[in-house]
């Protein structure tokens, strides 16, 4: 069964990377904090980007370090470090999302001795006519820095064949996507997410030879048996919360499945592809200011609403789960306006905040008054 | 000499009466709601315990939050200050003590000679004190005296969040739904306890040797946690509850 190998990759995570370096002499890898690292340019240097997420686990370890009204995720990123789980980084980077999970990567610059660390100034206002310029002038220092730090050119036939295998990783992902819009489809929420996450983990040459054996021998003919379930959408900031995810798609009283999602552990992260042309450095700056905005990013107008509307369209939405991180205001500020317009299109709307822990029995009862209203629309 | 520190804490009122350095007489009394009634019960009992009347003190000194309600001296120190002073008199080579009272926590760097060098004390949740587990117990249907060795008997860590008393008490009614055995989710309890309070004691900075006092410092399972979470063998004094006590009876002797 391919696609439960995205989950032992998942586990495994720290396992992967340490074999990959025993395998890869010749690459570094780097611990990225958000997804918007331009992940052409690391894989053309050589140099493996694997994102950095929690545990989900009580610490006790970040309390100096962070803010008490920053994010549970940023607090539980900081902690991986802290407790000496990425100890084979040969460095950091991030490209500028939010304050909260920016203080994750300056403390684990101050405490954690790695070898590179690169601040990327990734603009906030994308809709500005000078984004693309100021970030492409941005990823041609960086670029120098890559070079610099591993000793490899970065040449336009490297940068080739990393959009290529990125791309393809973008594709397949899409495709694989693309059969939850069945009736039945052959794919939870759960496994869906292993599947993207695990892609942020590993070499995308590896994720990419089990995606195309998923796509090809596996899916076309999967039958979970879940064609009368509830279709949800589930949307917010960063979510790989295991527990959550099995809690939803476990409620026997209304069944439901997640069957589309916008989380930058999901969608988000690969839905659009680096369009080739001449000016390598331009297409890529194109990629990441053109793809589905994190909500730092996302202003004056809300281009991520028009998106997410679009997607619980064309997968056929019933209901959508609106998660957040606590202390998150980016996404916080946007949840009445996303819950207003998805009320406007008939999809019910279900708002939980997450925490490092989920407190699975609080919301499981909530999940299943939220599934009950969305059944009994049906029965009466 | 003979000095008298009295700590009004929110759960108790405790006193101890100190001649020359030894101490002669000690009482601890619950506080209910009138401060200073307890206040003169506590006094009381531990004159008595001294086989001394009250004129023969030299010096007296309150701490705790009641302070300001006994109705023996006006002078006063801080809990962390009459903290910092109890566990050097008693052991001079802690530079840390942590402090889990029954509404209150704090930890304390302290130098050789009991002056406080940094500290921190938990914000407004109750989830880093004794009435937290207090709470916990009830709703284990336990004793707050059966609930520290009840936890050492666990077989599975689960994890709590505990970041809220109220919230933390809503994961052990899930717990309990799930029929979860009560050693574990005892154990639950006191490792999120000592998450919180360890979180805390590294904002003070910690430093060995590290003292707990204060009554939850007598729960078996709280201190396995947290030696655990601190990766060291904590100092837990005879009597815990009576180290801010000791604490401003020696600051009396400075005064």
């Amino acid at each position: 069964m391919y696609i439960e190998e995205f989950k032992k990759y998942y586990e495994k995570r720290h396992e992967y990377a340490k074999d990959f370096k025993k395998k890869h002499p010749d690459w570094k890898i780097v611990g990225t904090f958000c997804t918007y690292y331009p992940e052409e340019l690391m894989y053309a240097a050589k140099v493996l980007p694997v994102r950095i997420l929690g545990s989900h686990e009580p610490q006790n370890v970040t309390e100096p370090h962070i803010f008490g009204m920053f994010c549970p995720f940023c607090r539980d990123v900081l902690a991986q470090g802290l407790q000496g789980r990425y100890d084979y980084l040969d460095g950091i980077m991030i490209a500028q999302s939010c304050l909260h999970v920016r203080q994750s990567y300056t403390s684990w610059d101050l405490h954690i001795p790695v070898d590179f660390r690169y601040y990327l100034p990734m603009p906030h206002h994308l809709q500005s006519a000078r984004a693309k310029d100021f970030l492409k002038a941005e990823l041609e220092k960086f670029k120098k820095a890559l070079e610099n730090w591993t000793g490899n050119k970065i040449t336009d036939e490297a940068l080739d064949e990393a959009i290529e295998i990125l791309n393809e990783n973008r594709r397949l992902l899409r495709q694989a996507y693309d059969f939850r819009k069945k009736d039945n489809p052959p794919m939870t929420g759960l496994e869906a997410m292993y599947m993207v996450v695990s892609s942020q983990m590993m070499h995308k040459k590896d994720h990419n030879e089990i995606l195309k054996n998923l796509i090809e021998k596996e899916l076309p003919n999967r039958d979970l048996g879940i064609g009368d379930h509830i279709r949800l959408m589930v949307l917010g900031s960063e979510n790989d919360d295991v527990e959550f995810l099995d809690m939803v798609e476990t409620i026997t009283s209304n069944p439901a499945k997640f069957v589309i999602d916008d989380h930058c552990t999901g969608s988000r992260y690969f839905w659009n592809q680096v369009e080739p042309k001449a000016d390598r450095l331009m297409a890529i700056a194109e990629r990441y200011i053109n793809r589905p905005p994190c909500p730092t990013k996302d202003w004056p107008n809300r281009l991520r609403l028009e998106h997410d509307l679009n997607l619980a369209k064309e997968w056929n939405v019933q209901g959508a789960v609106l998660l957040q991180q606590k202390f998150c205001d980016p996404h916080e500020c946007d949840i009445p306006i996303f819950q207003r317009a998805f009320e406007e299109q008939g999809i019910k709307t279900l708002f939980l905040e997450l925490d490092v822990l989920v407190p699975v029995g609080q919301f499981k009862i909530r999940t299943e008054a939220f599934l009950e209203t969305l059944s009994s629309e049906d029965l009466f | 000499m003979i000095t008298a520190g009295i700590d009004c804490g929110a759960k108790t009122v405790k006193v101890v009466i100190l001649k020359d350095d030894k101490v002669i007489g000690k009482a601890i009394i619950p506080a209910g709601i009138d401060t200073k009634k307890a206040s003169e019960e506590a006094f009381e009992e531990a004159l008595k315990e001294a086989g001394i009347k009250k004129e023969d003190i030299d010096k007296i000194v309150a701490t705790g939050a009641g302070r300001a309600d006994q109705p023996f001296t006006k002078d006063s120190v801080t809990e962390v200050s009459a903290d910092a002073k109890g566990i050097n008199f008693l052991y001079p080579n802690v530079h840390t003590v942590i402090d889990v009272g029954a509404e209150e926590s704090r930890a304390i760097r302290v130098d050789g000679k009991g002056m406080v060098m940094d500290f921190a004390v938990n914000e407004k949740c109750a989830a880093g004190s004794g009435a937290f587990i207090e709470a916990m117990a009830r709703a284990l249907e336990v004793t707050v005296e059966e609930i520290g060795p009840l936890s050492l008997q666990y077989k599975q860590e689960i994890a709590m969040n505990a970041q809220c008393a109220v919230f933390a008490e809503s994961e052990l009614v899930t717990l309990v739904h799930q029929q979860t055995p009560k050693p574990d989710m005892a154990r639950a309890i006191h490792a999120g306890i000592s998450d919180r309070i360890v979180s805390m004691a590294r904002r003070a900075g910690l430093e060995p040797d590290i003292a707990v006092i204060g009554g939850v410092a007598k729960n078996p399972g709280f201190i396995d946690c947290l030696n655990k979470d601190l990766n060291t063998k904590v100092i837990v004094p005879d009597d815990p509850e009576f180290v801010g006590a000791l604490g401003a009876a020696i600051a009396a002797k400075e005064i």
